[in-house]
């Protein structure tokens, strides 16, 4: 039986400096595994489509404009993903990897969600809308 | 001007408690009969957080359906994995290796401790206490870190796939946990102290809310509730999954079922779950951390069931042999205890419906399902997606 | 003119309502230092009150509208004018009168009275038994804080507030009548609703209590008005317990230790249930202050 039994942490927390994070100003090193930011490599793909298939939040197309010279587009919707880290997982050549250090990824617009990775030409011609619509294999 | 209703003389006055009320996190709403200050009757509303999760893994296929079910619970979302994994790696005939049996245990401990702790300073909180409160949510961050440091994540971790984990665990991440859980022993030591020992403290919590071992036993509570109340249930022990046949856990329980056993049950658990990971790190096997699953999962249909922190999670799993699953359903520890809450009730003072409440660590997203039991609107009983979604938005409108 | 003065800049009105908010803003610091957190910013009450000042008062429905509306300005009222018969800033009282003592007690009761009648003017069920707590617990500490203020009374000789703070100044009442001191410091947390005493505003219970459909001006003026009576409340116990508050250091080292010894029971202390706070009040708080007021009684009685 005892009164103020937690007047010791109350001390010590006193002279202590506040146990908060000043996030903004102060800004903590991510551990290696945290999951950001998807990134993919052209080289290795497929085109299999399988991160796409998996991908809980319908966060990746993958666009394909001719699948016999590997002419594809990938096309990240960051602002879907949830981060899970089910994609690099499904991916069978390795082609998936996500960054730990751009986890900063608030915005105050929709625009810039939609990433685009591939070829800077394959990118410019699905940007414009010249893809034949035939040719783009949504994902779902 | 509109005048609200008031009871007339001799009518209930009513205390609603919820669904927008700051003792519930969640949206959930009681309705508290008093006379004076003492409870004389209680009744609950569940469903304000009915997300249609189960219909949902019905549009998604096995592997999507994972994610989709690790969001159920903000808090315990590694146990709803787990389960999934264990029940649909059995209908498809595969095991996880013993690594990944074991990491799964490992980050399943873990979430105990974050999720225990969180507890103490919630109830701790809902009696007026937030120096308990600030410091072991201050403590917390400690597991938290260790979790976001060996999964990547600090709330749903995804450390689950089919067929095993994600992630793997190196001799850093050993040494950081060891760390870690060394400085939250002392600390656990000293919550106990003080839950046990403070006398401002015991007078809320000693002696309210007894449940004796055979109303707990009638009410089917579940989880460290029941353990409070000396039902020794634990689902760990009974029918061990994932790695606990190889590491063993031990019962903790209490007699006195009253708020001050559940505080005591729930941080002497915190002891022997650091112990379980210092058993699972000092002997991890070697080998593989996944093995191939079908794409397509052979018809059948299994239950799974884990410890979560709060109690029994239970998960039944149904397949036709396609790629989607067929019936997923859910049940969570919350459920059943809610009862209990009800019951207790009566005869406590309104100021001890918090405490009450917070005893039995409640989690109404997790709990809220819907069940149609006679259909008013004459559809059919077979609901489709938008089914659900229109009467949704009719519902809140 | 100089009672103008007095009432609406100094020592009362502004320069005691700055004081309030400073106060408050050392209580809520100390208490977030205490629990490993950063705190508010200097500024925090003062940006809060002009914040509320600056909304819309909502008026429910079903409400006295005329009393709903003049209960605040009543209760800081009556604060603030407690504030002149009393030395803060370790100045002399603007004004006093043989037996300000008792007025002074009574203008400060008048902020816990409008807060339940204020509770007790709406429907909302929250506000109304928190009206029923905020009363009953102004029944059980008003009396034990009565006769510990009253202690220091009997031993100058005088019901007026002046003088026994001249009194009290020679003599650190607080070693004759430790339990006078105890009792007095606790009464003022009972009336300012600070935690343990805190179940009136329970708000993991009843939400706000007895506040509960106040918003913007009016909640403001309730919340200055508690400030107000934080100062005061201190100022006498200094006064009268703690060597006097002679000159304005003396008053801000001697109100701003209470202050912090008032944090630190603050947080040590779990939220009491009401039933709990009237049992403590009546069962040892006013016997104890009893027993010793009887002993005060029978010295003076011996001795002169
Ligand atoms: S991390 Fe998850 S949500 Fe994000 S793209 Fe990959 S699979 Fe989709
Ligand atoms: S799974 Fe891998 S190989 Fe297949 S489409 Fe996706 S990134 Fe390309």
């Amino acid at each position: 039986m005892k009164l103020m039994t937690m007047w010791k942490d109350a001390l010590e927390s006193l002279v202590s400096s506040p146990a908060t994070e000043k996030y903004p100003f102060q800004r903590l090193d991510a551990p290696d595994q945290l999951r950001s930011q998807l990134h993919w490599n052209l080289e290795k793909c497929t085109g299999c489509a399988l991160c796409a298939k998996d991908c809980p939040a319908d966060a990746i197309e993958i666009i394909v404009l001719d699948k016999k010279a590997k002419r594809f587009v990938f096309r990240y919707h960051i602002d879907r993903c949830t981060f899970c880290g089910q994609c690099v997982e499904s991916c069978r050549q390795g082609c998936l990897q996500m960054a730990n250090d751009e986890w900063e990824l608030a915005a105050l617009s929709k625009q810039g969600f939609d990433v685009y990775y591939g070829d800077d030409a394959d990118v410019q011609s699905v940007l414009v809308g010249t893809t034949p619509p035939e040719l783009e294999a949504a994902a779902d | 001007m509109q005048v609200p209703i008031m009871p007339a003389k001799g009518e209930k006055f009513i205390i609603p408690i919820g669904p927008q009320h700051p003792a519930l996190k969640e949206p959930g709403h009681f309705e508290f009969s008093v006379d004076g200050e003492v409870v004389t009757g209680a009744s609950l509303r569940l469903g304000y957080v009915h997300r249609g999760i189960e219909k949902g893994t019905e549009g998604r296929n096995w592997v999507q359906t994972l994610y989709l079910l690790e969001r159920i619970c903000g808090i315990c979302s590694h146990v709803h994995a787990t389960a999934y994994c264990l029940g649909v790696e059995r209908l498809a005939g595969v095991e996880a290796p013993p690594r990944a049996q074991a990491i799964r245990s490992l980050v399943a401990e873990l979430e105990r401790i974050h999720s225990h702790l969180l507890w103490l300073g919630v109830a701790a909180h809902e009696a007026g206490f937030d120096m308990l409160f600030m410091h072991s949510w201050r403590d917390r961050e400690i597991v938290m870190n260790l979790l976001e440091g060996l999964t990547g994540n600090r709330v749903n971790y995804s450390a689950n796939v089919l067929g095993g984990v994600k992630c793997d665990i190196d001799a850093r991440q050993t040494d950081a946990i060891l760390a870690g859980l060394e400085h939250l022993e002392d600390r656990t030591r000293h919550y106990l102290t003080v839950v046990t020992s403070d006398v401002m403290f015991l007078r809320r919590t000693r002696g309210i809310g007894v449940m004796t071992k055979d109303v707990a036993e009638k009410l089917g509570v579940v989880g460290p509730t029941a353990r409070a109340s000396g039902v020794a249930r634990d689902v760990r022990l009974n029918a061990p999954y994932a790695a606990y046949d190889r590491y063993p856990v031990e019962l903790i329980t209490a007699t006195a079922g009253d708020l001050e056993a559940r505080f005591i049950v729930r941080v002497q658990e915190l002891f022997e779950t650091y112990r379980v990971i210092r058993a699972i790190l000092a002997d991890l096997p070697e080998g593989e951390l996944t093995v191939r699953m079908p794409r397509r999962i052979k018809e059948g249909e299994t239950i799974s069931r884990v410890e979560a922190p709060r109690g029994e999670l239970f998960y039944f799993i149904k397949s036709n042999g396609s790629d989607t699953a067929e019936r997923v359903k859910v049940r969570t520890p919350t459920l059943p205890n809610m009862a209990s809450v009800l019951t207790l009730a009566v005869g406590h003072q309104l100021a001890d419906m918090p405490m009450i409440l917070a005893g039995i660590d409640p989690c109404f997203s997790c709990n809220d399902r819907m069940i149609v039991v006679r259909d008013p609107a004459g559809r059919g009983a077979h609901w489709t997606w938008d089914d659900l979604r229109e009467y949704g938005i009719e519902y809140y409108r | 003119m100089s009672a103008v003065f007095a009432l609406v800049i100094f020592p009362g009105g502004v320069f005691i309502l700055l004081a309030g908010m400073l106060y408050e803003w050392v209580d809520r610091k100390l208490v977030a230092r205490f629990q490993n957190r950063v705190g508010p910013r200097w500024f925090q009450p003062l940006a809060d009150t002009v914040k509320l000042l600056a909304k819309e008062e909502v008026v429910p429905d079903g409400v006295n509208a005329q009393l709903f509306v003049v209960l605040p300005v009543i209760a800081l009222a009556g604060a603030l004018t407690a504030v002149l018969y009393v030395p803060v800033f370790g100045l002399a009282p603007s004004f006093s009168f043989s037996g300000d003592l008792i007025v002074t007690i009574y203008m400060l009761s008048l902020l816990t009275l409008c807060m339940g009648l204020a509770g007790a003017n709406t429907l909302n069920r929250f506000s109304l038994l928190g009206a029923t707590r905020t009363l009953t617990q102004l029944f059980s500490y008003e009396a034990p804080f009565l006769l510990a203020l009253l202690g220091p009374a009997i031993v100058a000789g005088s019901w007026r507030i002046s003088t026994i703070a001249d009194y009290a100044a020679g003599h650190w009442l607080i070693l004759t009548q430790p339990i006078g001191f105890a009792v007095a410091l606790i009464g003022l947390m009972g009336k300012l609703e600070l935690p343990p005493f805190d179940a009136p505003e329970a708000e993991t219970e009843i939400v706000a209590g007895a506040l509960t459909e106040y918003s913007g001006r009016g909640l403001a003026l309730f919340h200055l008005g508690k400030g107000v009576e934080l100062v005061v409340g201190l100022t006498l116990v200094a006064a009268f317990y703690l060597g006097g508050v002679t000159n304005p250091l003396w008053f801000a080292v001697k109100t701003l230790a209470l202050l912090v010894g008032l944090a630190g029971v603050q947080t040590l202390l779990t939220r009491l249930r009401i039933d709990q706070t009237v049992g403590l009040w009546w069962r040892y708080g006013a016997l104890l202050v009893l027993v010793q007021f009887l002993a005060l009684i029978l010295w003076e009685g011996v001795i002169a």
